[in-house]
Order: C-alpha cells, then structure tokens, then sequence
C-alpha cells in the first residue's frame, strides 16, 4: 500500500506541530522517522492510523483519502496498549474478533502468532504477568495477525532495556521480511532506524520538517552498523549529537553518545 | 499469599467486632429491664424460633425479591446512562450535575410521592430501592469511562472496533472495578431504602416491616431479633456474594 502525503500541515490551537509534508512511502518501503521528542512524528503516525486528521493538505493510501481507522493501517504503541483484563491469547485474538472473526477462529490463529513471537506457553499469562519485552512481542503478534498493509509503529521498543530492544527489532525484521507490509517507524532509537529502515526522514525541531532523507536501500543488515558509519554520523549531526564527523576517519567506535 | 493473608485477617477482624457489638448490647440489657433491651440469649432464642417458622421466610422472600428488582434496574439503567455519560461529552456534564443534585435526596424521601402515583404495593418499594442504588452505580461508571486510558481506545479503533465492540470490549471491562467498588456502595444504599421504605409503607411481609410491627406492639426481643436478621444479611451479601463476584470477574488483578 502507497501512502502519500501532499502538503499535510497540523495545528493544534495555535501549536503548529507539522509544517509541511510532502513525502510518497512506496508498497512495501520501510520508512524511519527520527527526531527530536515531540517534535510531531507521533502526530503524522496517528494521522496515518486515522486517529487523527491532517489541519490542512491531504493524506492518502493508494490513493484513496484517509479519513478514518482501518485495519488495514495498524498501530504498534510503546507499551501499555494490551489490554490487562485479558490474557495474552485473548489480547491477540481480539484484532481478529473486532473484524467479527469467529471466537473459536481468532484464538486459533492468535495461537499461531504468538508462537511465532515464540510466545509459546504463555498464551493463558496476563500482561501484567510477563516482562515488558514479552508484551511488545504480543503486541507485534496482535499487530500482524490482522496482516496490515501499513505498519505503523510508535517507538515500539522505547521502554525496553538495550538487550531485549536489539532482541525484539530481529523479531520485528523477521516478521516484516514475511509479510512485506509498507511499514512508518517512529524512534528515538537512531541504531534502530538504521537497522530496520530503507530509508531515514530525520526531522528538525516543532514545527516538523524534514531536514534530511538518507537511504540506506533495501538490503540485509545486521545489528553490527559498522558499514552504515557514516550514514549514522549524518543522521546523529543533523540530531545535534557530536558524532566526531569533523575529525577525519574517525570510525564508529569513536562515536561517542 | 498476600490476598489470602489480608483476607484472614479481614475475616478475625469481623469477629472481634461481632464480639464487641455484642457485648455492649448485653452490657446494656444487664442495666436495663427486660422490656426494653432483651438479653442477647433471649434474641438468639427468637431468632431460632423465627428461622423454624414460615412467616419469616415469607418475608424473607418479599425482601429479596423487592431487593433484586430495584438493585438489578439500579444497575442496569446505571451501567447503560454511566457508559453513555462517560463517552458522550454532550450528556456527561448536565448528567453528573443531575446525579449530584439528586443523590443528595434521602431515597426514602421519594416514598411518599411514589405510593401515591404508584399505589400500595411493591412497586413504589422497587422504586425507592432502584434511585438509592442508581446514582452511586452511574456516577462510578461515568467517572471510570472518562478515565480510561486513551491508548486503549486508540489501540481498539486502528484494529477496526465498531462503537458497539468499543463499548463492550473496551470501555466495559475498563470500568469494572470502578463499577464493582460503586455497585458494593449501591448496595449499601439500595439496602436501606429498602428497610426504611418497607417500614413506611408496610405493604405485605418484609424484614423492615417485621420490623416496624414489632416496634409498634413494644415487643423489644422482635426488635432486637429484626435489626440482628438485617445487619448480618447485609454482612454476607456484601462481604460473601458481592466478594466473591468482585474476585471472580476482578481475577486478573489478583494473579
């Protein structure tokens, strides 16, 4: 699914948060969004979720005006977004239930996810039972078992500690190799950009612009981002961040965070 | 561990109370003469008495029935109208001040408008019962739904919830242990007005007009037997079924 945006501006009262957005997210692309916080990527995420809508321009998937929620286009938030009352299985299989899937159908196919989560043995477990790595991978689960055409992800893993983080973006490359959905990814994370993105949009200050675009290609890559140096250093600049880019041949172990 | 810890001593906690209510009773009926306090043996011998006869548990039944109808709308009409207020900005506000006006209204002082539109009989009894009930049971709901957490509702609507799956599978389980807490409060209520409206209306059998009649014939052991049949039922309705249905559908947060 190809989402477009065409001068997509958003105000809320006098706060201008997006000022002008141009950008074509092609079938299948997976498209980073880092920036400083609150900066107004959650916005343009929500706005492609349908959640909210744009002030002024348009914003469309395959070329038809987004208006409202789909499940077509789903939404991976930080944390807190199970729900506490059911368990694991039940929280998944509820994507499938809201789209009046049989009962007994959605907590079949739930099963199946969540194995492929390898959640395996945890299905009965509430959230609040496991670790916050093993929430975001139901959530990944209640995500996909819908299987999306848009996958928008709002710093999925920002809550997580450094090791399970760099865990769950395999699961997350895994998963997105399988199923190909055309997929926006909010982070604070720029390592994580770099490793699940084709291409960074790096965002300047409220109101949001777009400072920088950097392709990366849709090619294999491992969590070790040692041939996408430079393209780190570039994007941790445009942050603000002293990445060492004036010193010459400075490699990525000089960086310093 | 800890829950079954605390429910121990909960549980020893109430016994030490029973022991010590009793005993001020009895101090006093050992200061008094037998006509106006009876001995705490002499009301358990009653009490004895009236679970051996018919009359009591005709009454009984009356009561129940009075109280599961009123209690029952209350919480219905209390679920639907708090729900609503919650998610509705247009209702939300004349809605809860409307609550808050009336809810300060003994219930009982509804009775006689309601024996009068509604006649002698049950119905004003249900009535009374029902408004005490209402208002806690709305008011806890509609502060609950307006609370809940927006990422849930958010999460609910990208997977493509309709207004009704929201309700039902969102907001609903969301404000159940705000409703549960409102619902034990509602029984408080719907208990009183039940008593009081049954001894001012004095329609047919019932505990509170059991009460009432033995009041009126000066009969104190009666007295003190009806006010011990009403306090412990109100204990193990509360504190054994309302408990036990709050553990069963609350079973998530005590894992």
């Amino acid at each position: 699914m190809e989402l477009r945006f065409d001068r997509v501006a958003k105000t809320f009262g006098s706060l201008e948060v997006i000022k002008q957005f141009d950008n074509t997210i092609h079938s299948g692309e997976i498209v980073a969004l880092v920036g400083p916080s609150g900066c107004g990527k959650s916005t343009l995420l929500h706005m492609v979720a349908g959640l909210q809508t744009p002030t002024s321009g348009s914003l469309s998937a395959d070329a038809a005006t987004i208006e409202s929620p789909s499940p077509q286009r789903t939404l991976v938030f930080q944390e807190h977004a199970l729900y506490p009352w059911l368990t694991l299985v039940d929280n998944v299989a509820l994507a499938l239930e809201f789209q009046n899937r049989p009962r007994a159908v959605a907590k079949s196919e739930a099963r199946q996810w969540l194995s492929r989560v390898q959640l395996d043995g945890f299905e009965g477990y509430y959230p609040h039972q496991v670790s916050g790595g093993m929430r975001q991978r139901a959530a990944l689960a209640r995500a996909f078992i819908a299987r999306p055409q848009v996958l928008l992800l709002d710093e999925p893993f920002g809550a997580l500690d450094a090791l399970t983080r760099m865990t769950l973006q395999s699961v997350l490359k895994e998963l997105i190799s399988e199923e190909c959905p055309t997929v926006l990814l909010v982070t604070h994370d720029v390592d994580e950009a770099l490793y699940l993105a084709d291409r960074v949009l790096v965002f300047s200050q409220r109101p949001a612009s777009v400072l920088k675009e950097v392709q990366l290609g849709h090619i294999p890559k491992t969590h070790d981002l040692s041939d996408f140096a430079a393209e780190r250093r570039e994007v941790l600049e445009l942050l603000g961040i002293d990445a060492g880019s004036k010193a010459k041949n400075t490699n990525v172990e000089g960086v310093n965070l | 561990m800890s829950a079954q810890a605390s429910g121990v001593r909960s549980k020893s906690a109430y016994l030490v109370a029973i022991v010590i209510i009793l005993f001020f009773w009895q101090v006093a009926a050992w200061f008094l003469p037998d006509f106006l306090m009876p001995n705490v043996p002499a009301a358990f011998v009653r009490l004895w008495q009236e679970l051996n006869s018919s009359e009591f548990y005709e009454g009984l039944a009356n009561s129940m029935s009075r109280l599961g109808i009123g209690y029952g709308l209350a919480l219905l009409f209390g679920i639907v109208l708090g729900l609503l207020g919650g998610t509705l900005n247009a209702v939300r506000s004349p809605l809860k001040a409307a609550i808050i006006i009336l809810q300060s209204i003994p219930s009982i002082a509804w009775v006689p408008l309601f024996l009068i539109l509604m006649g002698f009989g049950n119905l004003p009894i249900i009535v009374v019962v029902a408004i005490g009930a209402f208002f806690p049971t709305a008011l806890s709901v509609m502060n609950a739904t307006e609370s809940v957490e927006k990422v849930h509702i958010s999460a609910a609507r990208v997977m493509g919830a309709s207004r009704s799956q929201l309700l039902r599978r969102v907001y609903f389980p969301a404000v159940t242990p705000e409703l549960i807490t409102g619902a034990q409060l509602a029984f408080g209520n719907a208990w009183r007005a039940l008593i009081s409206a049954e001894m001012i209306v004095g329609f047919s059998a019932g505990l509170g007009r059991s009460l009432a009649y033995s009041g009126e014939i000066a009969d104190m052991t009666g007295v003190m037997t009806n006010i011990l049949v009403i306090a412990v039922l109100a204990a193990v309705i509360d504190q054994v079924i309302l408990e036990s249905i709050k553990h069963r559908l609350l079973r998530y947060q005590y894992l």
